[in-house]
């Protein structure tokens, strides 16, 4: 028995899950004949399988999860599932595994970077998956974020342990996740049937309302439409996403505590929430007055519309459009990129640095410049009334440089393999936030299908450092981790 | 009296010695008759009777400096000083008080950055004064790197407290500037004079071998030729450049303990110049076969040539230029960029980071990484034996954040007056690293005089925070270290 055997074992579980999930395009790709039967036939059938062998193989090492079961754990499960989901794409459309590999991980990392075009011939079934692996990703966002990262301790998240709802405080690591899970789960299968209602109601077809709720209560941002939001162009549809996208921006469980207490004060006492909304706003007046004044639109009215619903998508990582924003005066642009690297909240489907972060990151550079003045002065930095432990701070700026490594190293690599800097640089900072569209050759009018195959899975590492914050996936690479 | 009286009356004791400075021009300037007699004239008469008067105001006020006066000192000293030097330049060539004070301000931080064109036509003083002052500026950057900045605690500083050459420790700040000074300058001012006489010897004329002395040892980069070292176009006067930029990129208290032992064991103990020589050798090996490859020239000796120069220019934020790398592909000048942002060392006058703290960035990283697997292992970072306490951690930490927050908010500001971003990025980062030459309409091959006022000033500033190290000019500019 190897020694990490119940990390297999779960792993096979999760996969034949997984597998399950692809019932739902299997069955609507019967239903309306679109041609994509087969690819789902072979696809299911494999996964399935896959799991099957592996639990199979594994089946009597229960012993529970240790710390470092956790971490190869979600490695595996983010590396390994975009596998299974890339299939369809490979058997039906030709794509390269490269390709498909790539959309498959911007799907479950709820980035929204795409690399195919001529989105609405596709057939049916395989916008549904695209849409619908979005959904999961943020599912599994959600768990990750609010019970597994914080027993992993990575970034600092060990903070949001006391703010996980429910009795479940020290408990062992399954049943707590399972716990935490299906309390948030409940929110957001709400969350996402409210808004399938809405953008129906709005004026979508049933099948876009259910796509683009999939990718927006996800902060994902894939689309049926090449044009993105552009195609409907309404302000009502405009506006009901906005709502969506700024609710999931928020931790799910402050949205939790706020539903099972009925009462909106969770968000006001939630400091993230509170300036997550204020910047976000001081932007969207901010940038609407630059491109208006600019000259971009005649009309303040456009402007600020255009504005409102860009600022707030890139901003929260989903990264819809309703205009090609990369022909804005590029501080626009640039603003919002800056942005998604750290308004969503630390509980959220949103990606970067999370807002938390960021405010403990202000509180210990304003401490350090007290210390300056003052070398024995105690200053504590406080979240939420308690003071943080050292170790948590340690880890939070230890956090906040290593992100800015990877997006400076990452950029390198991408320049040194021929990009220019716009395009390298931006596709990386919105590969690392799980934003989707960066700029220049990979900005909101076109797709990442114009990179090389190096290129592409520099990309694909980008979402998976991003999405599993970074010090995840580098303990996993490091030998240390592998050593008896 | 004003509470900091003893910072003022030390400031008008600076200013008048920094007016004596003023008189090598002057008595050149009266020697060569090249018409700018009148304009030293004036400066002189007006630096010296301002710092009398300012001594004059405050001469009763003889307290011992305290810690937060030393925060106003030198950021006053840094920026009053260049308001002095500046009226040369005002007078004789016309240039805006925001011309001339960002080419003084780039003079004494040791920058590099011009805003003047034709160098060459330039009267002889005017060449002379400019390349003093970058000398001056290094001589007080010695003095501030080694023994000012490690008394206020700035990023981590402290740590070198215990490797001030001399019997100094815990000492009043005064005499142990003054102790450390005496050392370091008399080094100082040994190697200036072995690298006129080497430059002079490579064929250079006495005027020539002077001017580039002061800005080769300065690690400044002011040249008197518009076309810099491309001028001379001779291996060897570029060889001796390399050697003495590598020499004035290492720990000058290294080069003090080298020279009173006459042996090189210190180099070999001293952690941050065999990382520095590391990575400027790699640098060049690779980056001379990647513009080979690329085919910017046929031949792998010239490519090595001009790699060796530009890298080692660029990497020790000097930056001078033989050739106008800017042509390169772009991985490799953001890759010269990228080097001069941490491999100098921090005693040496170089900007950037600094070699010790990207060291001690590196152990921490990877502490959160053994964290992670072992959450309970001590793990202690060492640096030259001795175990880092946690104050000297959290501040090396804090100080790469805010490093890098300056960078990309300076950056967002240039790129909202509607600079491109390649200028706008390398112009900030061209300039906290006191590095000179930037890409895109800021390159080697031209001059800062394209910029706009209000862009040059957020240059200016860029140039005293990365000088000040950030959190000392910070500090003087929060509320709290004015009130009483």
């Amino acid at each position: 028995m190897t020694r990490f055997a119940p990390v297999y074992r779960a792993l096979g579980l999760i996969i034949m899950l997984f597998g399950l999930t692809m019932l739902a395009p299997l069955i609507l790709s019967y239903a309306v004949n679109d041609g994509a039967q087969t690819a789902y036939d072979e696809t299911f059938a494999l996964t399935l399988l896959s799991g099957a062998f592996l639990w199979y193989r594994y089946r009597n090492c229960k012993r529970e999860l240790n710390t470092r079961d956790g971490f190869l754990m979600v490695v595996l499960v983010w590396s390994v599932l975009p596998v299974f989901a890339a299939l369809p794409f490979m058997i039906h459309l030709g794509m390269s595994h490269t390709d498909a590999y790539f959309e498959a991980v911007s799907g479950l990392t709820a980035t929204g970077a795409t690399v195919m075009s001529g989105l609405a011939d596709l057939p049916m079934s395989i916008n549904l998956w695209r849409h619908l692996m979005m959904w999961f990703g943020g599912m599994g966002l959600i768990v990750l974020a609010v019970a597994i990262l914080p027993m992993l301790g990575i970034g600092g998240r060990q903070m949001l342990k006391a703010e996980i709802p429910g009795p479940m405080k020290d408990a062992k690591m399954t049943p707590r996740i399972a716990e935490t899970a299906k309390g948030l789960w409940l929110v957001y299968i709400g969350i996402t049937a409210a808004c399938i209602l809405a953008y129906r109601w709005a004026g979508m077809s049933w099948f876009d309302a259910v796509c683009h709720t999939f990718s927006t209560v996800s902060l994902g941002g894939f689309s049926t439409h090449d044009e993105s939001f552009g195609y409907f162009n309404s302000q009502l549809i405009e506006g009901i996403c906005i709502a969506f996208m700024l609710f999931s921006g928020i931790n799910y469980a402050t949205h939790f505590l706020a539903f099972s207490g009925r009462s909106l004060r969770a968000y006001v006492r939630d400091s993230e929430a509170v300036w997550f909304v204020g910047v976000l706003l001081l932007s969207v007046v901010v940038l609407a007055n630059y491109i208006w004044k600019d000259g971009v639109y005649d009309d303040m009215d456009l402007a600020f519309r255009h504005a409102l619903f860009n600022v707030i998508s890139v901003a929260t990582t989903t990264g819809y459009s309703t205009t090609d924003y990369g022909q804005w005066p590029l501080f626009a642009a640039l603003w919002m990129l800056f942005l998604c690297s750290f308004v969503t909240s630390a509980g959220s489907t949103g990606g970067g640095i999370k807002m938390m972060r960021a405010l403990l990151l202000y509180k210990q550079v304003y401490r350090e410049l007290v210390r300056a003045m003052h070398p024995s002065a105690v200053y504590h930095v406080r979240l939420g009334g308690q003071p943080a432990p050292q170790t948590v701070l340690f880890a939070v700026l230890a956090f906040g440089f290593v992100y800015m490594v990877s997006i400076v190293s990452l950029t390198l690599i991408l320049s040194f393999t021929g990009l220019d800097i716009v395009t390298a640089f931006s596709a990386v900072v919105a590969s690392v936030n799980n934003t989707g569209p960066g700029l220049g050759l990979v900005g909101p009018a076109s797709t990442f299908a114009a990179l090389e195959d190096f290129q592409t899975w520099i990309c694909i590492f980008a979402m998976l450092l991003g999405r599993l914050e970074i010090f995840t996936l580098l303990v996993v690479l490091t030998p240390a981790f592998w050593r008896k | 009296m004003s509470r900091f009286s003893p910072v003022y009356r030390a400031l008008g004791m600076i200013i008048m010695l920094f007016g004596l400075t003023m008189l090598a021009p002057l008595i050149f300037s009266f020697a060569v008759a090249d018409g700018a007699a009148t304009a030293f004239d004036e400066a002189f008469a007006l630096t010296m009777l301002s710092g009398a008067f300012l001594w004059f105001r405050y001469r009763r006020c003889t307290r011992e400096l305290s810690i937060r006066d030393g925060f106003l000192m030198v950021v006053l000293v840094w920026t009053v000083l260049p308001a002095f030097a500046a009226v040369p330049l005002m007078l004789q060539l016309g240039l805006s008080h925001t011309d001339a004070y960002f080419e003084t301000v780039s003079g004494l931080t040791t920058t590099g950055a011009t805003v003047i064109e034709h160098l060459d036509t330039l009267p002889m003083s005017i060449n002379l004064w400019r390349h003093e002052l970058v000398w001056v500026g290094g001589m007080g950057l010695i003095v501030l790197a080694i023994a000012i900045l490690p008394l206020l605690g700035i990023g981590g500083r402290q740590m070198f407290k215990a490797e001030t050459p001399g019997p100094m420790k815990d000492a009043k700040m005064t005499p142990r500037i003054a102790q450390t000074a005496k050392g370091l300058w008399l080094v100082y001012l040994g190697v200036t004079v072995a690298c006129i006489v080497s430059y002079h010897w490579a064929g250079m004329s006495w005027f020539d071998a002077l001017c580039h002395g002061f800005s080769t040892m300065g690690l400044g980069g002011f040249s008197t030729h518009d076309a810099s070292f491309g001028y001379f176009d001779s291996p060897a006067i570029e060889l001796v450049a390399i050697v003495f930029m590598l020499i004035a990129g290492m720990n000058f208290g290294t080069l003090f303990l080298a020279v009173t032992g006459r042996s090189l064991r210190p180099y070999l103990s001293d952690p941050e110049a065999g990382w520095f020589i590391a990575v400027c050798l790699a640098s060049i090996l690779a980056i001379a076969i990647y513009i080979w490859k690329d085919g910017v020239y046929a031949d792998l000796d010239v490519a090595l040539r001009q790699a060796a120069f530009n890298v080692v220019s660029i990497a020790t934020t000097t930056g001078y230029a033989s050739v106008d790398y800017a042509q390169w592909p772009m991985f490799a000048p953001l890759w010269m960029l990228f080097l001069s942002s941490f491999a100098t060392s921090a005693g040496s006058t170089g900007g950037g980071i600094k070699m010790m703290r990207a060291l001690l960035l590196y152990r921490q990283v990877y502490r959160e990484i053994v964290h992670a697997v072992h959450p309970s292992a001590v793990y202690n970072i060492r640096i030259g034996g001795h175990v880092a306490p946690q104050p000297i951690l959290f501040a090396v930490l804090a100080f790469a954040f805010m490093y890098m927050v300056s960078i990309v908010s300076l950056t967002l500001i240039l790129s909202f007056t509607g600079l491109d971003i390649v200028s706008a990025f390398t112009a900030i980062v061209a300039s906290v690293n006191n590095t000179g030459p930037g890409l895109g309409v800021v390159g080697p091959s031209t001059t800062f005089a394209v910029l706009e006022d209000f862009q040059t000033w957020v240059c200016i500033f860029a140039m005293l925070l990365g000088r000040l190290e950030i959190f000392t000019l910070l500090v003087v500019l929060t509320p709290a270290f004015w009130r009483k």
